[in-house]
């Protein structure tokens, strides 16, 4: 076996060497090529999935949500709860908060935006939409005839560039009025407009979570609480943590709260990737399987009279495997070089999704997945020429 | 060193079948140099064919060193070929990415050798055919008697117990064709090499021990000749 591997790979390197170096310079490229393909995309989903996720955590749920316990509307105590959760090691922020739907209504533009009562200082050490202030500034502690909303809320004066229902082009300083649930309205001057490229957060309004309670004559109580851990990644063991610490709201992780919505994105990229990747291995069969069955068949004497000379055909077809094996090799070795280079130009330009910039991201699990996916596609793209061109009769294959 | 019994090839079925050879039976002693002759479709390559394992006889047997070869399976067959049979070919047939002791160390090289004997072998063999200061050449930068003398070489590389020559000289000039022939007669009686070989040249007959001439399938005449003669031997035409 070590015997006819080293016969196949001398006939191999001889024929690399001293064969056709367009060809083999054209195959190698498209081999580059189609490994780009297997990593680009599926890299670029990965980053997208990986900015989509940072996002939820950042601006939309914290690492944990708490709600209230079944069947009740309100978490009761919310104080105390707060109190106890922060003391949990591992939780750096914990960010009680009320969500309801409301109106609000400036120059006769009407729009029902989910409205979140906030404590502002909380708020920031849990979510960062604080840091996204486009024009004004944020809440503070104490506020109460205040209102901060998304600039898509906000709108512009010319309609047609709103993508949803807006206020018009409410600046910064006018005031609005506000309608809640049970029939009060308040007028707020709008202290921030926010740009998160979160699209949830930026059609959103937001209050303090002290006003809210004035209107509805709440006190000490929440709808969620969001809770932020030092890590992530560890979700489920810190809502064990949570619960051994006697939390017996309902805790759930923000994988589980966006499960839906980022499944749906990823599942339809997954699509478009799994199409990608078969056209892409469809091409790299394609093209070994040309080049080596041309190879095989302008050789067709040859190997006739190497068989003839008594080299056994498991070498012949081993020697098409070694150079299949090359192309692969030297291919993907191509590949990672359009890689980088391309991976070097979307760091300086990075391609900028509705959430912000995607940077790809590229594990070693997509690359050993790809490879070994090129590499099948290659062994069976050499094996079946060189095999369908050896089983030819001896006189048959030299007398051409 | 050969029996052949009743050997038969046909091809085709019915009416439009083909006897290539119609019972040819044949002994070949080791170290004949053994000429095969006659016109075109006169069985004589099909012979050849047969006695270097590349066809199987519709019928008949045929015994080579001990060996009936008929009942080798492919592999077996093709271990035969590698360890006891050399082939040259009308037209060289080297292989075109090769240097000249490259295409000679292949067979060995297949059979096991390492790569010292290859080498020592190889050199001592293209020396043997006159090429010693030619070895790392490929075939296209070689004249055509210099390529025959490459695919000699080769053929001989793993001492084969039959040489086989399939009208090693069809592509060749008289003077390159009068090398190669001169070459096998050396080969013939300085290693007691047995060959056979096709040839339908009659200025080659003066090189052979003994010729072997085909018609329609069958064995015509088959005559002890000599080589008397023959290193000065002319073509005659």
């Amino acid at each position: 076996m070590f015997e006819e591997s080293k016969v196949a790979f001398f006939l191999a390197k001889r024929s690399i060497v001293r064969g056709n170096k367009g060809t083999l310079y054209l195959t190698i490229l498209i081999i580059g090529m189609v490994f780009v393909n297997l990593i680009f995309l599926p890299s670029i989903i990965s980053g997208v999935a990986v900015l989509f996720n940072q996002q939820t955590i950042d601006y939309s749920y914290g690492n944990l949500v708490i709600e209230p316990k079944e069947n009740q509307v309100y978490i009761k105590s919310a104080d105390e709860l707060q109190r106890k959760i922060e003391r949990i090691p591992g939780v750096t922020g914990v960010s009680p908060q009320y969500v309801s739907g409301t109106t609000i209504v400036y120059k006769g533009n009407e729009v029902t935006p989910l409205l979140y009562a906030i404590n502002p200082d909380d708020d920031r050490r849990v979510l960062k939409i604080a840091t996204k202030v486009a024009s004004g500034e944020y809440l503070a502690d104490g506020d109460t005839d205040q209102i901060v909303i998304g600039y898509r809320l906000a709108g512009n004066y010319d309609e047609r560039q709103d993508v949803i229902p807006s206020l018009g082009g409410v600046d910064v300083g006018k005031v609005v009025e506000v309608t809640y649930n049970n029939g009060v309205t308040r007028q707020y001057r709008i202290k921030g407009i926010i740009n998160s490229d979160s699209y949830d957060v930026d059609s959103n309004a937001f209050i303090t979570k002290n006003e809210y309670e004035s209107v509805y004559g709440f006190e000490n109580q929440a709808n969620q609480m969001l809770v932020r851990t030092e890590e992530t990644g560890n979700e489920d063991a810190m809502r064990t943590t949570l619960m051994a610490f006697g939390v017996q709201e309902k805790i759930w992780t923000w994988e589980e709260k966006s499960a839906n919505f980022l499944n749906q994105i990823i599942g339809s990229f997954n699509i478009i990737n799994f199409i990608g990747t078969v056209v892409s291995l469809v091409i790299a069969i394609v093209v070994i399987f040309i080049v080596i069955f041309i190879n095989t068949v302008y050789r067709r004497k040859q190997i006739g009279i190497l068989k003839a000379i008594g080299i056994d055909r498991s070498i012949i077809i081993r020697s098409y495997l070694f150079q299949a094996l090359f192309i692969f090799a030297l291919g993907t070795v191509i590949g990672f070089g359009f890689l980088a280079v391309i991976l070097q130009l979307l760091a300086a330009n990075p391609i900028v999704f509705p959430g912000g910039p995607v940077a790809p991201v590229v594990d070693a699990m997509l690359i050993f997945r790809s490879m070994v996916s090129l590499l099948v596609v290659s062994l069976i793209a050499g094996y079946v020429p060189a095999w369908l061109t050896t089983r030819e009769d001896i006189l048959t294959a030299i007398r051409g | 060193m050969i029996i052949g019994t009743d050997l038969k090839r046909y091809y085709g079925l019915g009416a439009v079948q083909v006897r290539a050879l119609d019972g040819v039976s044949l002994k070949i002693q080791k170290g004949e140099f053994v000429g095969v002759m006659g016109p075109s479709g006169s069985g004589k390559s099909t012979l050849l064919h047969m006695l270097g394992l590349l066809d199987r006889p519709t019928s008949g047997s045929l015994l080579i060193d001990g060996v009936d070869v008929g009942a080798l399976d492919e592999q077996a067959r093709t271990v035969f070929r590698l360890r006891r049979l050399g082939y040259v070919f009308q037209d060289y047939a080297l292989v075109p990415e090769l240097t000249a002791r490259e295409n000679v160390y292949l067979p060995s090289m297949a059979r096991g050798m390492t790569p010292q004997e290859c080498t020592l072998v190889c050199t001592d063999i293209l020396g043997v055919v006159g090429l010693g200061d030619r070895i790392h050449h490929l075939p296209s930068q070689m004249s055509g008697g210099e390529q025959q003398r490459v695919a000699i070489a080769r053929a001989l590389v793993n001492r084969p117990a039959l040489l086989l020559a399939d009208e090693p000289c069809a592509n060749l000039d008289t003077r390159n064709s009068k090398v190669i022939l001169d070459l096998f007669r050396k080969l013939n009686h300085d290693l007691h090499q047995t060959i056979v070989m096709v040839s339908h040249e009659e200025w080659h007959k003066q090189y052979f021990d003994r010729i072997i001439s085909m018609k329609d399938g069958l064995i015509e005449t088959d005559i002890q000749g000599g080589p008397e003669g023959a290193s000065g031997g002319e073509p005659s035409g």
